[in-house]
């Protein structure tokens, strides 16, 4: 007894890693939508994926197609893809009609209608389909097929044939039916709708003399009287889902939340008297369940579910509201840092309660309805839709009805079985393979050619000044412009929380949050304390903002109440001013509000890093573990050895307005945070004499004239912000100014190239006017696109920028900074960067995927008619599942393609380096990423493919060059292609030059 | 040009730009010309601009010669006669801007103009933006009509456009069920009080010999006029309008349409549902208040059904765990505040309750998305997490059923069902047993046909859910 109870514990809880792995969206971390079927290779993952999920694996073939009507699939890549997966059988002949790869490639070349039989008939009745051939046959095709047909009516059907003919009514019928009935008299067109419709008479009878049913088109089916029965259940478990979870948004708690969910649930319904008749039996019900687990099993027994499929129901019945089931989940295992995580076992508590009401709602809807729902019964023969398949690819091959028509029945069923063998979903999935190559191919070629470009370049001048910025692909366009606007400055990439993992709270904030990425957990405690100066007229401020706070808490709060709501309504007018100034002139407004927040903060304030700084109870850094951070960050980026006299880091965030997805467009490094402080904590113990002393003893020597400065850049509106810019020595200040000289013009073309994207923008825009745009867009209430996000990300370089530099990236790809030559003989960093990278960089690019692929699936769909429920997420409307994934409008530009990351390194070394980490082998060897390796001497290129490393072939392309990267993206919207983009051999232009 | 006609003129404009902005947006809909968004936003801007202006326009004028009545004839646009030349019954279009309609109608245009401008950055690029906007013309000719009708004719046509692209918007993700399905609802809900309303426009033609409200409620202007009914047929008359006023202000037993209607896009959520359709009940009562005061009883059982909304509001709201329901649940306590008002007689209170809180409830849930950010904030500024204190294991049985009847927000759609709607529809599955037994009674002889399979009726999807 004590096993039984146990195995359905267990069995839950295994099913649960098969749940959408998103916690509250306040913390919004990017991973893997199917990382529960990570151990499966990816192709296969993505089929296992549709069906468990009912989604979609790859893009519809629309799209795909429309794709290849724009070449940015080539018939080329898809031969390539065709020859790459057969091997020999791609030549075997397939009734004398053509070679299987022909025949394959004719599917994938055009458009192949399919449907349910009732559709297809619709279309061969109600169209022009059986008077006119497609307009992809060839005209001699055409001219032969017609003649074909026209000799055999006349000379062979008619002289006898006819009489014993298989299909003879169907023809007789097919006579009749064209011109005047008599084909003496038929004209040209006539003879070409006659063709037409032996053609489908001769397909049919085919696919009459196929065995194998076809598998139907993918498509969302649900029992009619069992979908009944789970809105019933929906519509209670979701009102109670919400409440138990609830981060105390209501004013009412749950009562006896914090005995879980189960007992909860029984204390409201144990006195209840339902109202729906469906729910009557639910107060006796409850009353005699006592456990969780006893109830599951019990309930189990009352559904009728046999032992050996009681995994399977499970399976599926946590699957139907996989949001929520997915957020109890998260709050028991993984929330100890919310407001109110949930007890370990309410998952399975929730099942218990889904069974339950699920009893219920089968007793009534059985009984209620069984007659009235009775489908009707319908001829669903797959064989109409294999004929319609092969009417139309004997067109667009030119075969003639005629030809078709001396197929024997073995013939007949090789053929239909060889169309039946590559349905939609195996066509998709070579779209896809062939969308990637291009993609893939194009880049590598191009990168061998900026490998050559930089060989040619030979050893540079030691930089003026040094940036560091994050890998995020947001920042490439960024990094380009810098180099662009003062090719003197070098720039770096490493992951965006600099090694620093800390919990943070700024100034004014009530909180600590973490800063850093999500497998870190933070052992120190940062914190941002007013200047020694400011802190008096700090304190003044506190209680003004306090105040503040106060009063908007109770306007909320009491404009929901029954007296309050009252007074705050009868003045409610008032609101009238704040609304159509947020929504006509949000910029004014933002600055507006900008004013008012400066009256109740202040400017000055200093970050205590250090152990015993801070005072009482914060684990700050002590000198050895800062000297730790800064050398791990020296090491990793490649700069260790060759620092300049200033070096900015820069790290990221974004803000928007109205926008619960705020998280997921943040520094993903920073675990959904902002990584200003990072950036600021990493040059404050980078200039702190006592850790470049312990560096020093190690023998990292770090030059004491160079310094080092913390920054901010805002992604969604393009600004940057300095820190602590008063403690920079004043030597330093021309150098400084410079920088930022040329960081002004930067944004400005920064914001001008990701305006390029926004249609709202005109492509006319100047710098400044996109400057200004991007300001607008990041504080407007009605705003949803407010920056892109990572959308459109589909490589990651990893190795030293001199060979990427002056590659127009188009703000694809991840950079991160890797010098080989600093590494040792074990490739110890690389393998810690790729530790880092490949999960981060691949999990973000996977959701992307999945988020694209199938929006309303894997994605949350759009954002307009979200609400936020619980504090934790988003349902649609009043009343859904909790939505998790991405939102539409952040993955709508998006090319779900997987990640490209090309390392700088040899093969061996990456094959060790996918040996000692599973993690990584996982996702290289599953093809969930795609990797290369390039050695930018020589610019060889090795792809791994099935498993090994293999030479890339291609030659370096054959680039555009310009000058600077305005000139190639202008007056474009679409993604661009590569360009070289060759500053040096212009006049250099610092500042003020402002296209 | 004397002022009156200055006005009159003015007054025209601001019907007909609304009017102009709809036909714009819905022929060109049915010719399957796309307007771009930019040509859209525009025209929505320019219309509602010069609706606005116009009627302010009116506002100024009449303020300054102190008129209380403007007055714009669209004439008769049907009538019948009887044999003595009398008129027996006129279809009548006339619009009237008086102290009630003016401040409503200037409400109207600048809270459906700050949603007009925020839905068209807002629905950028999305697939149904032109049926946003067409519903979005529909829906402020709607409410200008409803606004300013001088007779129960224009109000009900009015009503009736508003009620159409309300519902319609609720649907507006029609590829889910779930918006389909609440749509349904709150269109039976709208359905239902339509009748009662047509009901009592009827009953008023028979009582006061035509539609006009200045006939009924005396020639004096709003909100000055006494009802010239007897109080018998006031009281008929007045309950069926508050039925009326009920169903389209989500007072009881109906308030249940409320947080369903959050299913569109949170624009139209804002304006239709948060703001205006559901205060289209309550001006309705405003009205016809003249009509009110001539029944005791009539204003008894206002105030009743006010207040019980309004009590029903503010508890159901308390356990509200998603922000667009609790302001739903917001809106019907004020709602049912207002309704209260009216029956008290305080008509003057109610006008400045109602556009107080359109504005602000607008406010609130266009920034609804903003909900975490904005907890956030005041988190920050108080210098501490926000949950609350209350103890809530140990609850007396009546705070448990209270706290039930609140999350199942009083099951109210559950007793519609049981009471009203499981009823009628047995009622007509009798009727139709009967029929088919009845018939196959008649084709005894004839060789049995299989039954047409039993169309699943709008009512019966209603029961499901």
């Amino acid at each position: 007894m004590a096993a039984t109870r146990d195995s359905i514990e267990a069995t839950i809880e295994h099913l649960a890693h098969l749940l959408p792995s998103q916690g509250p969206i306040t913390v919004f971390v990017h991973h893997n939508t199917l990382h529960a079927l990570e151990n499966l290779p990816f192709s296969e993952a993505v089929f296992v994926g549709a069906d468990l999920y009912d989604c979609h694996p790859f893009l519809p073939e629309d799209a795909y197609r429309r794709e290849f009507e724009r070449g940015r699939i080539t018939a080329d890549d898809l031969e390539r893809e065709l020859h790459a997966s057969f091997d020999q059988e791609g030549d075997t002949l397939i009734a004398c009609l053509g070679t299987r790869h022909d025949l394959w490639m004719s599917m994938l070349a055009h458009p192949l209608r399919e449907g349910r039989p009732a559709e297809v008939r619709w279309f061969i009745e109600e169209t022009e389909a059986l008077y006119r051939f497609r307009a992809e046959a060839a005209v001699s095709d055409r001219g032969h097929c017609i003649a074909d047909a026209r000799r055999w009516l006349v000379r062979d059907f008619v002289n006898g044939d006819a009489a014993n003919h298989p299909m003879s009514a169907a023809i007789q019928s097919a006579i009749e039916g064209i011109g005047s009935g008599k084909f003496e008299t038929w004209t040209a067109e006539d003879w070409e709708a006659f063709t037409l419709h032996l053609l489908w008479a001769t397909c049919r009878h085919g696919a009459e003399l196929s065995e194998l049913p076809a598998e139907g088109a993918d498509g969302r089916r649900r029992d009619p009287s069992a979908a009944a029965a789970d809105e019933l259940v929906d519509s209670v478990l979701i009102r109670f889902c919400s409440a138990f979870l609830d981060q105390g948004y209501a004013n009412w708690d749950l009562p006896q939340r914090v005995a879980g969910l189960f007992e909860s649930f029984r204390t409201s319904f144990l006195y209840a008297r339902p109202v729906e008749r469906w729910l009557h039996p639910l107060p006796g019900l409850v009353a005699e369940e006592a456990s969780p687990t006893g109830s599951i099993r019990r309930s189990l027994a009352a559904l009728g579910v046999p032992a050996a499929e009681q995994e399977a129901f499970l399976q599926a019945e946590l699957l139907k509201l996989r949001g929520w089931a997915g957020m109890i989940w998260q709050m028991e295992t993984n929330a100890e840092w919310t407001a109110r995580p949930a007890p370990r076992g309410s998952l399975v508590e929730y099942v218990a309660v889904r069974l339950l009401l699920l009893r219920l709602a089968r007793e009534a809807t059985e009984s209620e309805r069984a007659p009235a729902l009775q489908p009707m019964a319908r001829d669903d023969s797959p064989r109409t839709n294999l004929a319609f398949q092969a009417f139309q690819i004997a067109q667009i091959r030119g075969w003639s009805p005629v030809e078709l028509l001396r197929l024997t029945p073995v013939e007949w069923r090789l053929l239909m079985s060889e169309i039946a063998a590559f349905p939609s979903r195996r066509r998709r999935q070579f779209y896809h393979e062939a969308y990637e190559r291009h993609y893939r191919e194009a880049a590598l070629k191009a990168l061998r050619r900026s490998c050559l470009a930089s060989e040619r370049a030979g050893m540079q001048k030691p930089p003026a000044y040094q940036t560091v910025f994050c890998i995020d692909d947001r920042e490439e366009s960024f990094r380009r412009h810098l180099e662009e606007v003062d090719p003197e400055g070098e720039t770096l990439g490493s992951a965006g929380f600099f090694g620093v993992a800390m919990y943070y709270r700024g100034l004014g904030e009530s909180q600590f949050r973490p800063l850093c990425p999500v497998n870190v957990k933070p052992q120190h405690d940062v914190i941002e304390a007013p200047a020694y100066s400011a802190a008096a007229s700090n304190r003044r401020r506190a209680t003004a903002r306090k105040a503040m706070g106060q009063t908007a808490y109770r306007v909320t709060q009491g404009s929901r109440s029954f007296l309050g709501g009252m007074l705050t309504a009868v003045a409610g007018a008032v609101a009238a001013a704040p609304l159509v100034f947020c929504v006509l002139f949000p910029r004014m407004a933002a600055r507006l509000r900008h004013r008012v927040g400066q009256i109740v903060t202040i400017k000055q304030t200093e970050i205590c890093i250090e152990a015993g700084e801070a005072g009482s109870g914060l684990r700050g850094y002590t000198i050895p573990q800062m000297a730790d951070i800064v050398n791990g960050l020296l090491v990793s980026s490649g700069l260790g050895g060759r620092l300049s006299d200033l070096v900015v880091i820069f790290g990221h965030g974004s803000s928007s307005l109205n926008n619960p997805h705020a998280a997921a467009y943040d520094c993903g490094a920073c675990g959904g945070g902002r990584g200003g402080p990072n950036a600021r904590a990493f040059a404050q113990m980078a200039n702190d004499a006592r850790v470049r002393a312990e560096l020093a003893q190690r023998g990292v020597q770090i030059p004491p004239t160079c310094s080092f400065v913390g920054a901010y850049h805002n992604t969604c509106n393009d600004s940057v912000e300095y820190y602590d810019l008063d403690n920079l020595p004043a030597v330093k200040r021309p150098l400084l100014e410079r920088l930022m000289a040329s960081v002004e013009v930067a944004r400005r073309r920064d914001a001008h190239e990701r305006c390029r994207r926004f249609e709202s923008a005109d492509l006319s825009l100047t710098a400044d006017a996109a400057l200004k745009h991007v300001e607008g867009r990041s504080e407007d209430l009605s705003q949803v696109r407010s920056e892109c996000g990572h959308a459109t990300n589909a490589m990651c370089l990893v190795g030293r920028r001199n060979w990427s530099r002056g590659l127009y990236l188009d703000r694809r790809a991840f950079l991160t900074s890797y010098d080989p030559r600093l590494d040792d003989e074990n490739h110890s960093v690389l393998a810690r960067i790729l530790g880092a990278v490949i999960p981060v960089c691949g999990g973000i690019n996977l959701e992307y995927y999945f988020s694209r692929v199938d929006n309303k699936g894997y994605g949350c769909g759009t954002k307009l008619p979200h609400n936020v429920t619980s504090l934790l997420g988003v349902m649609d409307g009043a009343g859904s599942d909790l939505r998790t994934g991405l939102p539409w409008q952040m993955v709508e530009i998006h090319e779900p393609i997987r990640l490209l990351f090309v390392i700088e390194t040899m093969p061996q070394a990456m094959l060790k380096i996918m040996d000692d980490s599973p993690a990584i082998h996982q996702l290289v060897t599953g093809n969930w990423v795609q990797v290369a390796t390039i050695e930018p001497a020589t610019g060889q290129i090795q792809v791994f493919r099935n498993g090994r490393f293999e030479p890339f072939d291609g030659a370096p392309a054959d680039l555009p060059v310009v000058a600077d990267s305005t000139s190639w993206w202008r007056g474009q919207r679409d993604h661009l292609g590569f360009a070289l983009v060759e500053t040096d051999r212009r006049p250099r232009v610092v500042a003020g030059a402002v296209r | 040009m004397t002022s009156d006609q200055l006005a009159s003129w003015l007054a025209s404009i601001s019907i007909a730009a609304p009017a102009l902005l709809a036909t714009v947006f819905c022929v060109s809909s049915l010719v399957s010309t796309r307007l771009s968004e930019r040509t859209t936003a525009r025209l929505t801007e320019l219309c509602v601009v010069t609706g606005l202006v116009t009627a302010f326009g009116v506002l100024v004028i009449m303020l300054w010669t102190g008129s209380r009545h403007v007055v714009v004839e669209l004439g008769n646009w049907a009538a019948v006669h009887d044999a003595i030349e009398h008129d027996d019954y006129h279809f009548h279009f006339k619009f009237v801007f008086d102290r009630l309609s003016v401040p409503f109608v200037l409400l109207t245009y600048v809270l459906v103009g700050t949603v007009g401008a925020f839905g068209s950055r807002y629905l950028h690029r999305e697939r149904g933006f032109h049926r946003f906007f067409a519903q979005y013309g529909l829906f402020l000719l709607g409410m200008v009509m409803a606004a300013l009708a001088g007779t129960v004719e224009t109000l009900f046509f009015g009503w009736e456009l508003v009620g159409l692209s309300s519902a319609l918007l609720v649907g507006y993700f029609h590829d889910r069920p779930a918006p389909v399905r609440n749509a349904q609802r709150v269109w039976s809900v709208y359905r239902f009080a339509d009748a009662a309303f047509l009901v009592a426009a009827v009953a008023m033609h028979q009582c006061a010999g035509g539609g006009d409200f200045s006939a009924m409620m005396g020639e004096g202007a709003w909100p000055y006029g006494h009802a010239s009914i007897e109080p018998g047929a006031a009281l008929a008359i007045g309950l069926l309008l508050l039925t009326a006023a009920a169903g389209k202000s989500g007072l009881l037993p109906f308030s249940e349409w409320v947080p369903r209607a959050m299913e569109g896009p949170t624009p139209s959520s804002a304006i239709f549902y948060g703001a205006l359709s559901v205060h289209l009940g309550a001006y309705l009562l405003l009205r016809v208040s003249p009509l009110l005061e001539s029944s005791h009883l009539l204003q008894v059982a206002v105030v009743t059904l006010g207040l019980a909304s309004a009590v029903y509001g503010a508890v159901v709201a308390r356990a509200q765990t998603d922000i667009k329901t609790a302001i739903a649940f917001a809106s019907v306590t004020q709602v049912g505040l207002i309704t209260a008002e009216i029956g008290l007689g305080l008509r003057y209170l109610a006008l400045v309750h109602l556009v107080g809180h359109a504005c602000l409830r607008t406010l609130q849930l266009l920034r609804a998305p903003s909900l975490l950010d904005d907890r956030r904030t005041i988190e920050d500024a108080l210098g501490g997490r926000l949950v609350n204190q209350v103890d809530a294991t140990e609850l007396s049985p009546f705070r448990r059923w209270l706290y039930r009847f609140s999350l199942n927000r009083g099951s109210l759609d559950a007793w519609i069902d049981r009471l009203v709607v499981n009823p009628f529809i047995s009622l007509f599955a009798t009727a139709r047993d009967a029929e088919e037994r009845w018939l196959d009674c008649l084709r005894r002889d004839t060789p049995p046909k299989p039954a047409a399979p039993v169309p699943t009726t709008p009512v019966a999807e209603a029961e499901v859910a």
